[in-house]
This record gives structure tokens, sequence and C-alpha cells, in this order.
């Protein structure tokens, strides 16, 4: 059983691979471009080992700009950091959901990794719901994988790599950012701290409850029409705030037709950055900007059509890239 | 009654029609078209005067076929009448009136069928049974079908929430697209709005589906588009693309299959290029579609047509779903084709297995054809093809997954599997043949098992066959098993194993590890895998804290194939014990102390990518598999002791990490035995050294430890709380975690006072300090219980020294006891039973060992 001569070859690639210039993958991304899978490797390596270090809520100054689901909407994803600033010049956190239902999870999560790897403290990655071996396999991003590579290896490399996601963030100690919301398991952001996050989500307990909790009009902890996580009111929130000394919790996780929505005399918003969701419901998106005296402006932003380097409409779709045998 | 009352009054004298009643004519219609004269109904006729229905008596209705004759050309018509005669004096006729022109019958809620007739007299019918009214309804369906198309009926039913009403079309004239060859931007724009408008009635619905399925209109559609785009005329060109969009929407299986045959299927991508959304572009499915072969690439040569057409059909049903039509199919659209293709795929797969294409590309990996020309690619090909057939086949029924997976073993997927692993050296490839292996496993993990085994039963006197000959000499272990029922699934799980050993692709580790992990999953063997398919891979189990290793009885009391359940309890049981004594010491080689020395096999020549996945391993099969079984191997093995050297400064943060998971998860399992042998061992010291180097820091490792520590004392104080205040010390003496955070404390205390920020470690100082003030309490009481407590200490200092004795010499503590046990009391061994099977809380086993 002789293996080692395809072993040997695939060490030089990736070798390679490490010195590949992360500028020149991230023109490729743009254009949405086919990343080879070890190079894909390599980045997702490279990403874990950054990753590592940082803690489960991630502590982050102001100003900065918060966005909420990207849902592999690569151009989408290109028109926000167009229509903000831009990452060279501000400072993003990106609550998670960054693949499943759009056509580009894996460019846009790729892209997001390498500006990452490129500016480490000027973008923050949180881990939303779906970034679970278990959602993905439904919500189109493993497909997509089969789709351009043939195989799964590159869904497992990304997998990996969301498990090492922080859970959250927080802006000045007075912002908290979190893709779902909270969990009555954890009274203060500290808490967090002690949860060993380099897991599959697991489907109950505090870790789930921060990805899948969603605010509501309900007098207390109330079951979750998802399955997951749990409702919670202005009580809980209140609550929050004031225990933890902070004035907002920024989420994302629920669709809102006019890009944010702000609940509980401000104490809470939900922030959605994919516009035209699916590419079919209509609604536009919005990021938040926090200031250094902490004030909120959004940005809202509309599906826009993008154009390729030859002025052409780029029309989102999944053309396969393989044989077909059958 | 109500609705009645809207229609206004005309006033209008009925002309009485000739009556020229003829049977023999009425049953020629009948023969001719199916219509014939209604059996008599009772009603109650009313007809609107002055605002006001009137009742004009009751009596009996029947529709009527009557035969005229122009006077003008002498040509024969039929004509409908609905007549009722009242029921006291059957010859007077109390309604009659002819159905004709464009008359609008309303059926309103069960019994009443009301309009406006001819005249302008509005009518209405009041039946006495709603089977009176189906009747006559089913009559007028029939005369708008045969002789006068332009009436109609419509059904009129109250909401359910009883404001406004639904109106049904049941039958009427149905306005059509134009059949016209010449068409032209006014007549395509008006098919288009009566396909939009007919897609709203169940019945306009229908009959369009039917005039597009029998005109060939997608024909026609393609002569005009070709015209108008030779032409350039642009805005003909998005109407085309509109109309062709808006057949989709009708959401018809024979509308979609028709598209995507040969004569059409261009045409209508090629329509579909011009987009409204996108008005001053065109896409370019055409050259999409022309990239692909107009076949499928035939790795032997299929024979069948049929096939090859479903096959095509299959691939352009998928294209229109994912890049044609992937922005404008809504969830329905999108699952009827989803249905159609699995339709498709269910029949190509059954095709599969009668055919003999399977064979001839099996036959490919013979040993007869390897001077054939081109024989490498072929054989290329084929692993890519079997992989996609598999891949295919994911979506099927349970059933007909089974029967297709049975089929490919029986005919010796295995020649191809070895050839893949074993002289194929495309990393791509191989991932594509284990990606076989591990959905066949994760369908059924004892299918192969059976279907080898049915193998080996009908031709026990046969010479083995040649490719299984080639997988068991790859592997020496096997040739000294006599089991042959075990001999194919332990040689899968070895050359799973040695892939894992030697290859160094990650994407093909990681999915061999996942394809052991199915393998040796004791739920995997119970159920059809069914369950699991969507399950994700095994991953650092610190979620199923609850889940403990398994318990013998329910192995069989859970077996859902409850014919053979005893034969497959068995089966697993054997299967357990084959991977302990001959894949277990393969693939955990690289982490064994076992009989050698310390410097004989450094660690340090695997790469820490591999031993991650063999930590996990390790994690997976103590907390999963049978506890005796495994501890057994584990602590003989001495596992453990890698593991933890693992969590040294040497090895990459992933694997210190998920050493200390391994560790932690097995502390969880809250076993006496590793228990004490993981305390006498030290083996929790490195994490104490990571905890050091990550001190007062806010990251990954610093929360995985946190995690550790936090499992800890929450155990501890779970512990103080289930025993009686009264008497503290037995439960600080007896439970594990109260041991170990004994041990924690003592030992890497100075470490543990440097950590300020993390809050568990407070806890767990007052745990030990308590405990240590009720000790020393008891021992200065004296009296009674200090004699039962010395004797508690002394059994358990001995169990540690045991437990350190264990790992160098052959015996852990439990082998030993069991020796001893043997030649004592029955009583002795009912007790051990128990502890093997369920977990001893420690009480019953403080108990045992005063005993």
């Amino acid at each position: 059983m002789n293996c080692n001569n395809s072993g040997k070859t695939y060490m030089v690639t990736l070798e390679g691979t490490r010195q590949m210039n992360l500028d020149k993958i991230i023109i490729l991304l743009k254009q949405g471009k086919h990343i080879r899978e070890d190079c894909v490797y390599s980045l997702c390596i490279q990403a874990q080992e950054l990753l590592m270090n940082e803690s489960n809520v991630t502590h982050v100054d102001t100003p900065v700009t918060i966005c909420g689901d990207i849902h592999g909407q690569l151009h989408d994803l290109l028109t926000l950091f167009e229509k903000s600033g831009g990452v060279e010049k501000s400072r993003y956190i990106f609550l998670g959901d960054f693949v499943d239902r759009g056509f580009y999870s894996l460019e846009s999560f790729l892209l997001l990794l390498c500006y990452k790897l490129r500016y480490p403290d000027r973008i923050t990655l949180i881990r939303g719901n779906h970034e679970t071996r278990q959602i993905t396999k439904v919500y189109g991003f493993y497909d997509e994988i089969m789709r351009k590579y043939g195989n799964s290896n590159v869904w497992r490399y990304c997998c990996e790599v969301f498990d090492y996601l922080s859970l959250g963030a927080i802006i000045n100690e007075r912002v908290f950012c979190i893709h779902g919301g909270l969990s009555p398991d954890i009274t203060t952001i500290d808490e967090i701290r002690s949860i060993d996050r380099k897991q599959e989500v697991p489907h109950e307990g505090a870790m789930c409850d921060l990805l899948w909790s969603d605010p509501d009009e309900v007098d207390t902890w109330s079951l979750s029409p998802r399955g997951a996580g749990f409702l919670f009111g202005k009580g809980e929130v209140d609550q929050f705030l004031q225990t933890n000394n902070i004035e907002l919790i920024a989420r994302a996780h629920q669709l809102v037709m006019e890009g944010y929505k702000e609940m509980f005399d401000g104490g809470l918003v939900t922030v959605w950055s994919a516009p035209n969701y699916c590419y079919r419901c209509g609604n536009v998106a919005a990021v938040l900007t926090i200031d250094g005296q902490l004030e909120r402006s959004y940005t809202i932003f509309d599906a826009v059509q993008s154009q390729n380097g030859m002025g052409h409409t780029i029309i989102p779709t999944k053309k396969p890239q393989m044989d077909y045998f059958l | 009654m109500q609705a009645m009352d809207a229609r206004k009054v005309e006033n209008g004298v009925s002309k009485v029609d000739g009556i020229d009643e003829n049977e023999q004519r009425a049953s020629e219609s009948e023969v001719r078209y199916g219509i014939s004269d209604t059996k008599p109904k009772r009603v109650k006729a009313y007809i609107l005067e002055n605002n006001e229905w009137k009742d004009t008596g009751t009596g009996f209705c029947v529709g009527k076929i009557e035969m005229h004759t122009e006077i003008n050309d002498d040509t024969e018509m039929m004509r409908a009448y609905l007549i009722v005669n009242d029921e006291d004096s059957p010859a007077e006729v109390l309604l009659r009136s002819q159905l004709g022109g464009n008359i609008e019958y309303q059926r309103q809620e069960e019994t009443l069928i009301v309009w406006k007739d001819i005249n302008g007299r509005d009518i209405a019918l009041s039946f006495e049974e709603s089977v009176g009214c189906d009747t006559l309804c089913e009559f007028i369906v029939e005369v708008q079908r045969h002789v006068e198309s332009n009436i109609s009926l419509v059904a009129v039913k109250s909401n359910d929430n009883g404001v406004g009403s639904v109106h049904e079309i049941i039958t009427g004239p149905v306005a059509l697209p134009s059949r016209d060859i010449e068409q032209n931007e006014q007549t395509l724009m008006e098919s288009l709005r009566i396909l939009n408008e007919n897609i709203a009635f169940e019945f306009l619905k229908n009959e369009t589906v039917e005039f597009v399925l029998q005109t060939n209109y997608i024909n026609l559609l393609i002569e005009c588009f070709h015209k108008a785009e030779s032409e350039q005329l642009l805005k003909e060109l998005f109407l085309l693309g509109c109309i062709v969009k808006t057949l989709v929407l009708y959401n018809q299986r024979d509308i979609l299959e028709q598209m995507v045959e040969d004569d059409k299927i261009y045409g209508i991508v090629g329509m579909l290029e011009y987009d409204t959304e996108f008005p001053t572009m065109k896409a370019n499915h055409r050259k999409c579609l022309e990239s692909y072969p107009p076949t499928c690439k035939e790795v032997v040569p299929i024979d069948n047509e049929d096939l090859k057409l479903i096959v095509k059909k299959c691939f352009r049903l998928s294209l229109l779903k994912d890049v044609v039509l992937v922005r404008f199919l809504d969830d329905h659209n999108f699952h009827l084709i989803l249905d159609i293709i699995l339709d498709l795929q269910t029949c190509i797969i059954g095709f599969l297995q009668i055919d003999s294409c399977l064979d001839k590309l099996l036959d490919l990996y013979d040993k007869k054809n390897d001077k054939e020309e081109g024989i490498i690619n072929k054989r290329k090909d084929g692993i890519k093809l079997v992989h996609q057939c598999v891949q295919m086949s994911k979506n099927l029924d349970p059933i007909d997954k089974s029967k297709f997976y049975k089929t490919l073993v029986r005919k010796k997927l295995f020649k191809l599997l070895d050839y893949a692993f074993h002289v194929e050296t495309d990393s791509g490839l191989r991932i594509m043949a284990t990606d076989t292996i591990v959905t066949i496993i994760e369908h059924d993990i004892l299918l192969i098992h059976n279907v080898q085994n049915e193998d080996y039963d009908s031709q026990q006197r046969n010479d083995e066959p040649e490719c299984r000959k080639d997988l068991i000499c790859g592997v020496k272990e096997l040739n000294s098993l006599n089991d042959s029922g075990a001999r194919m699934d332990m040689s899968l799980l070895l050359i799973l194993s040695t892939i894992l050993l030697t290859d160094k692709s990650p994407g093909l580790q990681e999915q061999v590890a996942q394809a052991l992990h199915t393998l040796l999953h004791p739920d995997g063997c119970l159920s059809n895998g069914n369950e699991n398919e969507n399950s994700p891979i095994h991953d650092e189990t610190d979620t199923s804290l609850s889940n403990y290793g398994l318990d013998r009885e329910e192995l069989g009391d859970e077996n859902p194939n409850g014919n053979n359940g005893n034969a497959s309890y068995f089966q697993i049981v054997d299967y357990f014990a084959n991977f302990y004594k001959q894949v277990a010491p393969v693939i955990f080689r690289p982490l064994s102390k076992a009989g050698k020395s310390d410097e004989a096999k450094p660690i340090f020549t695997y790469d820490d990518n591999l031993l991650i996945h063999l930590v996990k391993l390790v994690s997976f099969i103590c907390t999963e598999h049978d506890r005796r079984l495994s501890r057994e191997f584990v602590l003989e093995s001495g596992l453990l002791e890698s593991v933890s050297e693992f969590i040294g400064p040497t090895h990459s943060l992933q694997l210190r990490l998920t050493a200390v998971r391994c560790l932690k998860n097995i502390m969880c399992l809250d076993d006496d035995y590793y228990h004490r042998y993981m305390i006498s061992k030290e083996l929790y010291r490195p994490i104490f050294l990571l905890l050091q180097e990550n001190i007062n820091k806010d990251n990954l490792a610093n929360s995985c430890i946190q995690d550790f520590l936090k499992i800890i004392s929450i155990s501890c104080l779970v512990n103080k709380d289930e025993f009686p205040l009264e008497n503290p010390s037995v439960a600080y003496k007896r439970t594990n975690f109260i041991l170990l955070n004994k041990h924690v404390v003592q030992r890497y205390g100075d470490v543990l006072s440097e950590a300020h920020d993390i809050k568990f470690i407070e806890d767990m100082k007052k745990c030990y300090e308590e405990q240590i003030t009720t000790e020393k309490n008891k021992w200065e009481n004296g009296e009674g219980a200090a004699e039962n407590h010395g004797l508690i200490l002394v059994e358990e200092t001995r169990t540690l020294r045991r437990s350190s004795h264990s790992a160098s010499s052959d015996s852990d503590p439990e082998e030993k006891e069991r020796h001893s046990f043997n030649h004592q009391s029955v009583r002795f061994k009912k007790v051990l039973e128990k502890i093997n099977t369920v977990e001893p809380p420690s009480a019953i086993l403080g108990e045992l060992m005063r005993e």
C-alpha cells in the first residue's frame, strides 16, 4: 500500500500556496473565480492558527461597522464594502451566517477569511447558526462545494474553521455583538469565556442559544419556533444590559425588510446585510456603524447588479463544473 | 337564496321553442357525443320579477338534447334545454330554457343553479338534493364541451370565514394563445396575457396545459424565436422569454419534460437567455449547454437507448434547475423538478442493476485487462462513474438504495476499491473511492458484511475470488483469521486504517476518519443508518457527556431487525471483539506504549494532523464503545499516556487542545478505573502546564481549560448536594470528582492561584478545604465512624496503587479482579457483572471492596 507519492506532491504544493500572495487570492475571489483545493486548505489552516488566539468574546474598538447575515451573496458583500468604506480604511464585525442560500458561499467566506488574514485587527468574524456541518449540509454550502469541486474536502476544511470562530464581540465594553441573542444560561458576558467553543454547535445549552435565539414581545424566556434557542423579551434584554453595564445588543439572524430594526427602546438592534435575500425577497440591507461617541448610524444598500471587469453584468448562477457520466 | 336577489329584473317574455322531440335522434347524440338526457330531478323553479324571486312551482327538471334542422341549409343542429315539468300535472311545463349564447350558470352552494337566459330572464333552480344539482351541472358541462362552447358554469361558495365568496370555474370557454405561425409583438403580448390569466383557475389552467401539450405549442414558440432572433426583434424575444417562464410556472411535469426533449431544449434555453430582469443583456445558456457533450460519457458502452435518453433528460433538467432557471424557480417549481429528477434517477439506478454494464465496468479492474489500451484512464473514469452513481443514489428510497448497494457489492465493487486504494495514486480519485464506501456504510453498516456472508455461504467450496485475495494479501494480519464472517469488515477497517496512517492528503484523512467513526459507531450497527444520514461527523464529544458506553442488554433489545435480532447481536459482539483484536492495534500503533521501550518509536515521526484524528478516535472508542472492551485496550496500550504527552508544547495547539478534550471526555465518563489511572499517572499535569502558558490570557486554550475546571467544580458541587449534610465525609470520600479535585488542588494549586480570572478555581479550593476539614473532624471525633472511614482510605490507596501497576504490567485492575473473583462465590460475580454492564456509582464499588 504505497501512498507516499501523492503525499509528497501534496506537501510541495501546499508550501507553494502558503507563499501565494493573499492579495492575489483576494482579487480572484472578488471575481468569483475558482480557488484550488490545496490553496483553500492552506488558507483554512492559517485561519485556524489566527482564530485560536482570539477569545470567545472579542474586544473591538470604535469606530466599527457591524454587518449582519451575508448568506453567500458575494456581489452584495462587495457592495457592502464599497458602501461602507472598505476593509483598508474601516473596522468591521461580521455577525455570522456567511454561507448557505446564496450561490457564492465559498467565495464570500474565503474573502472574509482572506481579509481576516490580511488585516487581522480590522475584521472580526463571529459564528452564525449556519456555520455548522449539519446546517450547511441542508441549506446549500455543502452542495455548492460538491458542485464546484466534485468532493467535499473544501467543505470539511471550512467547517473546521467554523469551529474556531468567535462566539461574540464587545465594542468599547458597551456594545455586545452576537449572532442570535441571549441565553438563560448566560448572565454575564464573562461566563461565555468558559465555553470550549471548538465544537459543532450543540443542540442546546449556552453556545446554541447565543447563535439561535430571537428577541420577541414575550414576558419571559419562551420556546423558539426554530426548535433551537429561545425567544427573549424586553425584560431579559434590560436585565442583561444592566448586569453587564452595556447599552446595546447588536445581532443579526432575522430578515428585516428595512435592513435593520431597533427594539426594546433601542436596547437591541437586528442588522441584516443580505439585500434581496435569496435573490427574491425584495428587502434592502443595512450595516451599523458605531463611532467614537458610541453614536449609531446606519448605511442602507440595495442589491446592485455587479459588473465584472468587462462591464458585463454578473447574473448569479450555480453552473456545475464537473464532468457528467450520468 | 341571497345571491339570487342580486339579479336585476329584466322583462322579457320567454319564447317557447317548438317541441320536436325525437327519441331516436336524441340517442344518436348520445352515441356521437356521449351526452344523454338526464333523469328527472325534483326542483323548485324561480324567476326574478320586479326584483323579487317568484316561485313558479315545484316539478322535475331534466336536461334534454334535441335535434333541429336548420331551415336555410338543411343541416342538423343539436340544441340543449333545461325543462321543468310540474310534479302534479307532468304535462304542464313550468320552465323551458335553452342553453346557449354566453350564459354563465352559477352553482351557488350545494343545491342552487342560477343564470340569466338568452332572453335576459333571471332563473333559479333550487334542487331538493345536492345529487340532483350535480346531475344537472354535469349536463351543463357536457353541453359546454360538445354543443354550446360559449356557455360556462361557475361554482360560487362562501369563504371559510363567511365573508365574501370564492368563484371556481367548472367549465366554460377558454381563451387560448394564438397558434398562428406568424406572430408579432401584439399577438405574443396577448398570448402572455392569456397564459397569465389562465393560470389562476384550475379549470382554465388544465385546459391550457392540454392545449400546450396537444398542439405542440412549444415548437411554435421556438419557430417564432428563431425568426425573431434572426431579425433581432428584441421585444418579441423578451416576450417569448416571459412566455416560457410562465409555462414553467404552470408547474406541469409533462410540459417540463417536453421542454428538455432533443428538438426543444436549445430553443427553450435560448428563449430563456432573454430575461426582462436584465433588459440590456443576454445570458449564454446555449453556449453553456453546448460546452457539455451531447450525450453522457460512456466508460463502458451503454447499449440501451432508453437509458441514454433518461440520462440526458436528467442532466438537462438539472441544468434548468441549477443554471437556467435558478433565480426564477419558486419552491413549488423547484420541488417538482426535483421530483422528476428523482424519478429518473431511480429509473437509472434500477436499470444499472439489470444491465450488464456494471459487470463490464468492474471487469475493467481484472488483472487480465492490464494490457488493454487506455485501460488506466478507463479505470480512473470508472471510479468517477461509480462515485457519481452512488452520490445519485443518496436521494433514493432506502429500499432502492439497499438493493443497489447490494448489487454493487455482489458484482465485486471491491475490485474497484482495491484498485483505488492500492494502485491509484491520484488522491482525488482515492477520495471518491472512500466517499463511495462511506456512503454505503453510512446507509447500512452491516450491508457489506451480510452480502459477503451470503457470498461465502454460496461458494464455500469455490476458489476465493481474486480481488479478495488481493485485499487480504495487502494486510498481513488477516492471514491469521479463521472467521470468515469478520473477514471483509476487518479488511475494510484495516484498509481505511492504513490510508489514515500513510496518506498525507488532509481531505482524504478526514474522510477516512469519518468512515472509521461511522463503521465503529455502535448505533450505526443497530439502525439501517437512515437516521444518521444527516448527522454531522463525530467531532469533539463534549456535547454528549451523558452518552455513556454501550450496554450489552440494550444491544439486543433495541435491534430493529426483529427477525434476526439475535444473529445481529452476536455479529456485533464479534465485530467489536475482532476490531480490538486485529484493527485497533494497527490503527493506534502510533499512540501505543505497549511492548516497547520509550525510545523505540518516537512519536514525532507522525504529523500532528494524523495524531489529531487518532486522539479523536481514542475519545470516541472510550465514550461510545462497550466500556469493558475499550477500557481494557486503551489502558493496556497506554494510549492515554500518549494523549497526555500530546498536550506538551512541542505539538500544534490544535493537537494539544484536542488531547485536552479527549482527557476531558474520558473524565466525564466518571469511570472509577479511568479516574484512578489518570490521577496516579499524573496524566493531567500537562493541562496545567498549558494553563501556565496561557495564564490570564483570553484565548481558546484558556477557554478550553476553563471548561475543564468548570466540569470538575460543578461535578463536586453536584456530588455534595446529592449526599445528606449530616454525613458529608462520606460524600467527599467516595466520588471520583472529589478525588480528582483533591489531586488537582494539591498538585497544581500554585498554577491555579495564579489564574485570578477563573472563578471556578475558588469553588474547587473551597470544596477541597471543606473536605479536609471534615476529614480532620472525623479523625478527631474518632468513634465508630473512624474505623469505617479508615478502611475506605486504605481501599482508596490500594486502588491507586493497583492502577499504577496496571499500565506497566499486562493486567489492568479489572483484569486482576476478575481472576480472583473467578474462584469466589457467585454473588461476587453478580456484583461484578453489575459493574461491567451498568457503570457503578463509586458507592457500589466501595461496598464491593469492603466485602
